[in-house]
């Protein structure tokens, strides 16, 4: 599996010039793109960079990681049709593969934080937790996908009109304050907000969610991973016919 | 009673075939029901197949007759609908055709990652690595990647990686017919050895004339359905007043 996460690696920098350097420059000129349009729009804010840039890299995440995951059973068809192995080491070793990005496009963020005067504290250590239920909240979401999308390729694509959607669905480069009061409650809804939230708390406010919110994410994730698993399971015995 | 190296009972297996194309996800929305977008096409029909071990079997079939159908599903690439497979021994994957490589990996890349499918340990794979290389002849690209070798050098490559993990049960899939004359010898030869080995080799083609060569016991296969196995010339001999 870590070999197979290592080789989705390479294979993705392989041609580039910049290579790994790329997980560090994508979140920074979302970053830029973002600064520049919205920190006039929200100069209440304060340290934006920072408040946007802690929704933003963990954004990209979900959007990488559920496309590759999509479509990682598909571009693993030929292994699957020449060796036996469980397909679902294909979506796993994709998480793994995005998970390690994840955490190489910390550093830019981390040097901002210091740049920006946040001290390390403890709290961010809450971050692992909360980094494991996004991620099995995400890759339960994915397999759901990956598996549909062996039978019906629509799905990736549908999926890639709906992604950017959720970014401004979700409060990631504005705050949820700005959503007008009555219509705040359809937050509760969006399961990536709830993540974002988490998140934002320990990093930008260097606080802890509340036990509440811990229960809530900690459900997302386990009821998307159920479902995820339960579907892929019941789809994957006629993968290799469909793909 | 000799030992068993393959055993089928009663195998039936079919294929899941989507029966829609351009413009499919609006009449999915419309109409939707399952049964109208997938069917069933049967591809093997209660197969019962007895291979012993250290006998070279042939199998004899037109195109479409379900021969490479019938590999995966002894190789367990694919799993039956109904009835058993059961292999006594390690079998080679089917990588002869070179499906399972990854284009964008340099060869060196794709012989750790097949390996590690395959099963085979770190250590394994290292003390191998050079004897891949060498049998296929590559030593001097074995660092370039893979979408870049020529039609010869994948086949090399691919029956090098197969022939790595010392199988007790070969599938042959008319491998012969590829790379140059000199690794089509050098193949044969490592046949030969693994024969001589005890190794059970189970050889397919749809030349009776190369089956006549290799095997001492045959089964022709049409439209899905076993209709003789016995000594290879009755076999071929059957085979070719058939076709």
């Amino acid at each position: 599996m870590l070999v197979l996460a290592w080789s989705n690696i390479k294979v993705r920098y392989k041609s580039s010039v910049l290579g790994i350097f790329w997980s560090l420059i994508t979140p920074l000129i979302f970053l830029g793109i973002f600064v520049f349009i919205f920190s006039q729009a929200f100069s209440d804010i304060e340290n934006y960079p920072l408040f946007a840039l802690s929704g933003l890299v963990f954004w990209n995440f979900f959007a990488t990681t559920t496309s590759q995951i999509t479509a990682s059973v598909i571009s693993g068809g030929g292994i699957l049709k020449s060796i036996p192995v469980p397909p679902i080491i294909f979506p796993v070793s994709s998480l793994l593969a995005a998970l390690f990005n994840l955490v190489f496009s910390l550093i830019p963020f981390s040097m901002l934080m210091l740049l920006f005067g946040q001290r390390p504290n403890w709290n961010l250590a809450a971050l692992i937790p909360v980094i494991a239920l996004y991620a099995s909240f995400a890759l339960g979401i994915s397999l759901l996908l990956a598996a549909l999308n062996v039978y019906m390729r629509d799905v990736l694509m549908l999926w890639s009109s709906v992604i950017p959607g959720l970014l401004y669905f979700t409060p990631i480069a504005y705050p949820v304050e700005l959503i007008p009061e009555e219509w705040r409650w359809m937050m509760n809804f969006n399961p990536l907000f709830h993540y974002i939230n988490s998140i934002r708390k320990i990093l930008y406010y260097s606080s802890l969610p509340n036990l509440n919110e811990w229960l809530v994410i900690l459900m997302i994730a386990a009821l998307s991973l159920l479902i995820g698993i339960f579907v892929f399971q019941k789809l994957q015995r006629n993968f290799i016919s469909a793909l | 009673m000799e030992d068993i190296a393959i055993q089928l009972r009663g195998v039936d297996f079919s294929f899941l075939i989507q029966r829609y194309g351009v413009g499919s996800l609006k009449e999915f929305i419309l109409k939707p029901g399952k049964g109208k977008y997938f069917a069933y096409k049967t591809v093997l029909r209660d197969i019962n197949l007895d291979v012993f071990k250290g006998e070279t079997f042939g199998l004899l079939g037109v195109n479409g007759s379900g021969k490479s159908t019938l590999l995966r599903v002894i190789a367990g690439v694919l799993q039956p609908n109904r009835g058993s497979v059961h292999v006594f021994g390690r079998i080679a994957p089917l990588l002869a055709l070179g499906v399972g490589l990854q284009p964008e990996l340099s060869g060196l890349e794709n012989i750790q990652l097949c390996g590690t499918l395959m099963g085979l340990s770190p250590r394994e794979i290292q003390k191998s690595r050079d004897k891949i290389i060498e049998f296929a002849e590559l030593s001097d690209s074995i660092e370039m990647q893979v979408k870049r070798y020529s039609s010869g050098m994948l086949s090399r490559l691919s029956f090098a990686i197969a022939t790595a993990i010392q199988p007790e049960i070969l599938i042959i899939d008319e491998v012969l017919s590829v790379g140059d004359l000199g690794f089509q010898k050098k193949c044969g030869r490592w046949i030969e050895d693994m024969r001589k080995q005890g190794c059970t080799i189970l050889y397919v083609s749809h030349s009776p004339e190369q089956i006549r060569k290799m095997c001492t016991r045959a089964a022709c296969l049409e439209d899905g359905q076993i209709s003789v196995v016995d000594e290879v010339d009755v076999a071929c001999d059957y085979y070719l007043s058939k076709f």
